[in-house]
């Protein structure tokens, strides 16, 4: 896993992790896009979301439609930062000194995709206290203990699977396209909002391969009550899965972005 | 792995296949490089010049592995670019011209610290190193400041802080000058001499030929992708000092039919005219034994002329020579 | 060339040349992937939802979220038909010209509002046969209608926060935004009766509002004629959004001189 030809290699695998995260999740959040997507559209989600659950059968769940929205606005912060970090950094000029430097591309791109996923939690914080303050929704989860852990296996997971999707947009000019086309479909399959017991029967394996149905599964367990620890560790397998094929991809995808001319505009 | 050779190219070429129209898509195949030889020893400060679009970027982008050639191979250091990326990249630095390339939205210090540990650098140098740099590219004091606001020259010097970084053997500048004030352009010139005293081979496109003229130790003229001549800045302008250069000023508006006379005349090779003030300036470079003075005077007719000079070729006269000798090769070929 | 030809040269001919100039989502993937899929997906999605919560049936997700899909290419485009003329530096030049303000920026809105259509009536057609909804031929008049006047009252307010973008950077913070709160405001997923009353109000002066109104009323069984009070409605909603995008671009192009501010911002 060494980048470097030292023998500290874990030491600085950490290192190049924690810079790399400090450095995207400040540069993220001073982006006025960034923050309506993190912050802002998951505090009008939620209150549609609260709305929505008081006029259907379940006042009585209004926590979980906060946390839903919040959930919805995590896979939006992941969608739109690998495909938008990947398209800001194309038109900025920065993925070019990126590929350019002698750290392997898939060590450059977790802590840009840790790094989004790190700032949808902002979402998830938002929407709930959005729902306490506002709305009164009361703040008793099932398992109190379990919620913040469950939220951070969200991050992780999600952002394992934002390093699959980066690694496709570093190829594709138009990854904001594919983007775009992708928030409502995920929400759907994976049930943050609700639950996906009426969909139809062949989208089941949809929601078994999307990390975020089981993340969402798992906080949504630990809010309204249901097992956490069980959902958690599929969405993390399921994560961990993703970042493999993503680093096999990654070897062909940066050489056919080589090969391309994929990494500039110009 | 020792090799005398810094930079190593040998029928380097690429072509892009692009596709414009999506309804009836028309696949074109573009030779942005058809076959460039390059040979730059270590310490050397190279230049690439060539009009805007003759593969210039594109030769440097396979140098520094970005791009994979599409013929021909190419070795840094004695490590090929196409195959061994990570140890080519360990060993360059790139600092292109432009405003981009640069997170906006954060400090110069920021940038810094992040490129230096993607760069590398052993986290202990990392901070001396950055402000060592900050301090020459003369950045010390806005350190702290979010690139956003910089100036063009300002972002010039953070970049080359940047390239510098993990201290690199050979530097790639792809006009590094561009859009730079003419102060700042001097410092970024010393700089530049400086790296090569220090023992930095570097690789310098520009459109400037002042600063080519200045800096390069050998310089290639690349038009329509390949190297049309090579040779230290005087061996260039030696190519043109076979011919004399006059310059003529004329009082006169001259037209198509005065410069197509000039070019007519026997022994007379180009003819270029330029507007400066009220005056118009006929640059003639002739053949020593052919053209003179009078004959010349004689084509330009009844305009009233003024100061007549004889001037040393400078390079650009060269580039410009070397260039439009290219472009009818091109027409006719 | 009379006046007349030569105005309507500017409006149609200049119009659709900014369209092409401007937007940036004309390419097939970014047609088909945002203007097209996404808003199918969102009305998929939000049917979804009702259904599961019992909130409304589906055909009441499928007419508010068709109508809103407008707002996709609209707003949205509205402000690239502004904004990216300071992107690419092209502003200044812009406003040299001579020629009315109100044709040079009126005629901007017609392509969006004629692409807002299109994603309309793909909408409406796509979910339908998705949700196997019927489309009677009977409503096919008062439905053109209503996509109409959606689209211009869309379209002008996206001109209307286009024109902040010649003094703000960032706009796509606006239009991101100005999107989501229309998803919430416009009624597209909210019953009137589950809508508390500031958030009508508001909605009432946003575009959408009312032509969604319009479109449940004429699938209800009211008559074509029965749908002009809401259109009329959406109409004024839409001539006020454009005296304030011509009031702003207006107002900035005068301070912009006085400052000397254009491009510095």
């Amino acid at each position: 896993m060494t980048a470097y030809g030292t023998s500290r290699g874990p030491y600085r695998f950490w290192r190049l992790m924690a810079v790399g995260l400090r450095t995207h999740v400040l540069h993220l959040s001073r982006s006025g896009v960034e923050l309506v997507m993190a912050v802002f559209s998951p505090l009008v989600y939620a209150t549609l979301a609260v709305y929505l659950f008081r006029a259907g059968d379940h006042p009585d769940r209004l926590l979980q439609a906060a946390v839903g929205a919040g959930l919805m606005g995590v896979w939006s912060a992941v969608l739109f930062g690998a495909g938008g970090a990947i398209q800001e950094q194309r038109w900025m000029g920065t993925l070019e000194t990126l590929v350019s430097a002698p750290t392997r591309f898939s060590l450059v791109l977790m802590p840009i995709t840790f790094a989004t996923s790190l700032v949808g939690l902002y979402s998830l914080v938002a929407t709930v206290v959005w729902g306490v303050v506002v709305f009164d929704v009361p703040f008793a989860p099932a398992s109190p203990w379990l919620l913040a852990p469950a939220m951070l296996v969200c991050v992780v997971a999600l952002g394992m699977m934002g390093i699959l999707m980066a690694a496709t947009f570093v190829l594709l000019r138009n990854a904001n396209a594919l983007a775009n086309a992708l928030d409502y479909p995920v929400w759907m399959f994976s049930g943050v909002l609700v639950s996906t017991a009426s969909l139809p029967q062949w989208t089941r394996p949809i929601t078994w391969v999307l990390p975020t149905s089981w993340a969402a599964r798992a906080v949504q367990a630990a809010t309204g009550g249901g097992e956490v620890l069980r959902p958690s560790l599929v969405a993390l397998g399921l994560g961990a899965g993703y970042v493999g094929l993503a680093l096999i991809a990654l070897v062909w995808v940066e050489r056919r972005a080589r090969s391309a001319g994929t990494l500039t505009l110009t | 792995m020792t090799t005398d050779l810094a930079i190593e190219a040998v029928d380097l070429a690429r072509s892009y296949r692009t596709r414009t129209g999506w309804l009836k898509p028309q696949r074109k195949t573009i030779d942005a490089v058809r076959g460039v030889s390059l040979a730059v020893g270590r310490g050397e400060l190279f230049g690439l010049l060539g009009p805007n679009g003759a593969g210039k970027t594109t030769t440097i982008k396979m140098l520094n592995t970005l791009l994979l050639p599409t013929a021909g191979s190419a070795r840094i250091l004695g490590y090929d670019v196409a195959r061994q990326p990570l140890e080519v990249r360990r060993r360059i630095g790139y600092v292109f011209g432009g405003d981009r390339g640069l997170y906006e939205r954060l400090s110069a210090l920021d940038n810094l610290r992040y490129f230096a540990e993607l760069y590398g650098v052993e986290p202990r140098e990392q901070l001396p190193r950055i402000h060592q740099l900050l301090e020459q590219v003369g950045l010390t004091g806005r350190e702290k400041e979010r690139v956003e606001g910089y100036s063009r020259g300002m972002r010039q010097k953070l970049h080359i802080a940047r390239g510098l970084l993990h201290r690199p053997d050979v530097l790639f500048l792809d006009e590094p000058s561009i859009g730079v004030d003419p102060a700042a352009a001097r410092e970024l010139r010393r700089m530049v001499a400086d790296l090569v005293e220090g023992g930095t081979t570097v690789l310098l496109t520009t459109h400037y030929m002042a600063e080519a003229d200045e800096l390069c130790d050998r310089i290639a003229v690349i038009a329509s992708g390949t190297v049309r001549a090579e040779g230290t800045p005087d061996e260039l302008k030696d190519r043109v000092r076979k011919l004399d250069v006059l310059e003529i000023e004329v009082h006169d508006a001259i037209g198509e039919e005065h410069l197509r006379l000039l070019r007519e005349t026997g022994g007379i090779e180009r003819a270029t005219v330029e507007t400066k003030g009220t005056i118009d300036v006929v640059t003639v470079h002739a053949r020593p034994s052919h053209a003179s003075h009078a004959s010349v005077l004689a084509a330009l007719g009844d305009l009233r002329t003024g100061k007549v000079t004889t001037r040393e070729p400078t390079l650009e006269d060269a580039y410009l020579s070397i260039v439009s000798d290219a472009a009818t090769a091109g027409s006719e070929g | 060339m009379t006046a007349l030809t030569r105005a309507l040269r500017l409006t149609f001919h200049g119009g659709g040349l900014s369209y092409r100039a401007l937007f940036n989502w004309t390419t097939p993937p970014m047609f088909i992937g945002t203007l097209l899929v996404s808003p199918l997906f969102q009305i998929f999605f939000f049917v979804h939802v009702g259904r599961t919560l019992g909130v409304a049936d589906d055909r009441f997700y499928l007419l508010g979220n068709a109508v809103l899909a407008t707002s996709v290419p609209c707003v949205y485009g509205g402000i690239m038909a502004v904004a990216n003329e300071r992107r690419y530096g092209t502003l200044g030049a812009v406003l040299l010209s001579p020629r009315s303000r109100g044709l040079i920026w009126g005629g901007r809105v017609l392509p969006y509002i004629l692409n807002g259509f299109v994603v309309m009536v793909f909408m409406m057609g796509a979910g339908s046969l998705a949700l196997g909804l019927p489309l009677p031929a009977s409503a096919l008049l008062g439905l053109a209608q209503v996509f109409v006047v959606a689209a211009a009252s869309c379209a002008l307010f996206g001109l209307a926060l286009g024109a902040l973008a010649v003094r703000i950077r960032d706009v796509f913070v606006i239009s991101n935004a100005a999107f989501t709160l229309l998803i919430l405001f416009s009624g597209a997923n909210l019953p009137p009766a589950a809508m508390p009353h500031w958030m009508s109000a508001i909605g009432s002066f946003l575009p959408l509002s009312h032509a969604i109104t319009a479109l449940r009323a004429l699938f209800d069984g009211g008559s074509t004629a029965g749908i002009w009070p809401s259109l009329g409605g959406e109409a004024a909603v839409a001539l006020g959004w454009a005296a304030v995008a011509y009031g702003l671009l207006r107002f900035f192009e005068w301070r912009s001189r006085a400052n000397a501010a254009l491009d510095v911002m």
